[in-house]
């Protein structure tokens, strides 16, 4: 058997030739469905990606209470540069939030009247990442609260928006993404198993001589799992090719203000991904199709 | 070669063969005769295991086929040749291809191979079409290439049903003259026709005549061959 091996294989890819439109029907299935499950990657992945710009992201103000030794303040300081997850800290003397407010209001912002009165508190602006495996919402508790505990701080500003959005997100991941991709997974198999099942229709009789010559059930397997994995590869790969198409002309129909949208394609490992598994579905689907 | 002890068949609630008994000696030679829906084919089917023993005995090339197991039959049809009215040859590929595909089944390597079509390819007067698609061939090449297909093996049976039935007279003849000639060689054949004047071809053949599945005792048989 397996000196014959190779010799079958090569057969099975020869005689695709046989029925070329049988073949052509069967690639186009392929094609279509396996670029249907594409694009669903393609939203999927620009979705993730999009929110991994913004999610995860804890940005928390803190007011010291007024007239809080600075010294103090700033040895605090000190300490807030150790956070865990600390991505950007930017820390402001009463002095320097009431200069920073006055730029901000341009020509109105005139303050220098309170020099020497200024009732603004040191403050610090804390941009903090949600490390990998945390749940958002405790995490989140949990440095609100530490910040919170710092001796002369009065209040922390935050917005659990983001952090809710962070966890929708992941809920929605647990929840919807992964079993309709579980579904779509299905559907790619259904099709291409039913549409491999049909190619061997046309290949019936071929099968019947075979079986009458006295040929063992291997032997007439091996071609139709080695078409059925050119079919898989074949479709697979044009899929990508069309979905590069396809991702290329809505590139940058996003990209403009207030979305900037850029819709990218997938990374490499995704697409060998998409193009592994329709081959595997092939084989499978030949595999079942022959046994019958 | 082929003993049958009281073998029946039925489809549903219809009775293909009834308590149908013979033997067949190696290197005999077999006409099985009756009207269309005897049980002629049905009885070969069972022969060549495309159909399961249900009832009664048979032993084909050494194979109970009471006792055949499904992995067992490609074994059995490695030992008989099978030859149909309807050829069953692959039509888009070469007669060469469709020959050589019974030895190819069996590992046979590719010098051998080659040899051994190109034998029997020009043993039936195909040297000159071995290359062509089998559907560009007349109907009596495309039953030479099924009968070399299945002789190319050396079988010790043959299974042959109706394999005249599509040809007109003269290539009847000619065929006839094939399958004589490997029955000279230790063949044993057993063929289904109701062609009479085949039958006369093959004076030494034994008949079974049956009739609504059942076999008829040799006058009656000479009677309704005859007529």
């Amino acid at each position: 058997m397996s000196a014959q091996l190779p010799r079958l294989l090569l057969r099975g890819v020869r005689d695709l030739g046989l029925h070329p439109w049988a073949q052509v029907f069967t690639l186009t299935a392929v094609t279509m469905v396996s670029l249907l499950a594409g694009l669903f990657m393609l939203l999927l992945y620009n979705v993730d990606q999009e929110l991994l710009r913004n999610r995860g992201q804890l940005q928390v103000q803190v007011f010291w209470a007024p007239g809080t030794d600075m010294d103090a303040v700033r040895a605090q300081w000190t300490g807030l540069k150790d956070t865990p997850g600390l991505k950007d800290l930017r820390l402001f003397t009463p002095d320097q939030a009431l200069e920073d407010l006055a730029g901000a209001l341009g020509e109105i912002g005139d303050f220098s009247w309170l020099k020497g009165g200024n009732p603004l508190p040191a403050s610090a602006l804390v941009s903090l990442s949600l490390p990998k495996g945390e749940d958002p919402r405790a995490w989140t508790r949990d440095r609100i609260a530490a910040l919170k505990a710092l001796p002369g701080v009065d209040k922390v500003h935050y917005n659990p928006l983001q952090m809710e959005l962070a966890r929708g997100w992941m809920d929605l991941s647990k929840t919807v993404v992964w079993p309709v991709i579980g579904f779509l997974g299905l559907v790619v198999a259904l099709v291409v198993g039913n549409t491999m099942k049909l190619n061997l229709v046309s290949r019936r009789d071929e099968v019947e001589i075979l079986y009458l010559v006295g040929a063992k059930p291997w032997f007439i397997r091996c071609p139709l799992l080695a078409g059925g994995a050119v079919q898989g590869l074949a479709g697979g790969l044009l899929s990508l090719i069309l979905l590069k198409v396809v991702q290329e002309a809505v590139k940058n129909s996003l990209n403009f203000p207030p979305l900037f949208l850029r819709v990218d394609f997938l990374p490499l490992e995704q697409a060998g991904l998409l193009l592994g598994s329709v081959a595997l579905v092939a084989v499978l689907s030949s595999w079942v199709a022959v046994r019958g | 070669m082929v003993r049958v002890e009281h073998l029946s068949y039925n489809f549903g609630s219809q009775w293909a063969l009834k308590d149908v008994s013979f033997s067949l000696a190696k290197g005999g030679f077999l006409f099985l005769t009756g009207h269309s829906g005897a049980g002629k084919t049905t009885l070969l089917r069972v022969l060549y295991g495309a159909l399961p023993l249900i009832r009664g005995r048979a032993v084909v090339a050494g194979f109970d086929l009471g006792r055949l197991k499904r992995r067992q039959v490609p074994d059995l049809r490695r030992r008989v040749g099978v030859v149909f009215q309807d050829f069953k040859i692959l039509p888009e590929r070469s007669v060469f291809e469709n020959v050589a595909l019974a030895l190819e089944v069996r590992g046979m390597g590719r010098p051998l191979l080659e040899r051994r079509v190109r034998a029997i390819i020009r043993a039936l007067g195909l040297e000159n079409k071995s290359y062509e698609p089998c559907e560009r061939l007349s109907g009596g090449e495309q039953q030479r290439v099924a009968i070399a297909r299945s002789m190319v093996v050396n079988p010790e049976l043959i299974l042959a049903d109706e394999p005249t039935g599509n040809l007109d007279a003269d290539l009847a003849w000619h065929l006839m003259d094939i399958f004589k000639q490997f029955h000279t060689y230790g063949t044993s054949v057993i063929m289904a026709t109701h062609n009479k004047t085949l039958i006369d071809l093959v004076p030494e053949a034994e008949v079974l005549h049956l009739s609504q599945g059942m076999t008829v005792d040799g006058q009656k048989a000479a009677e309704a061959v005859g007529s």
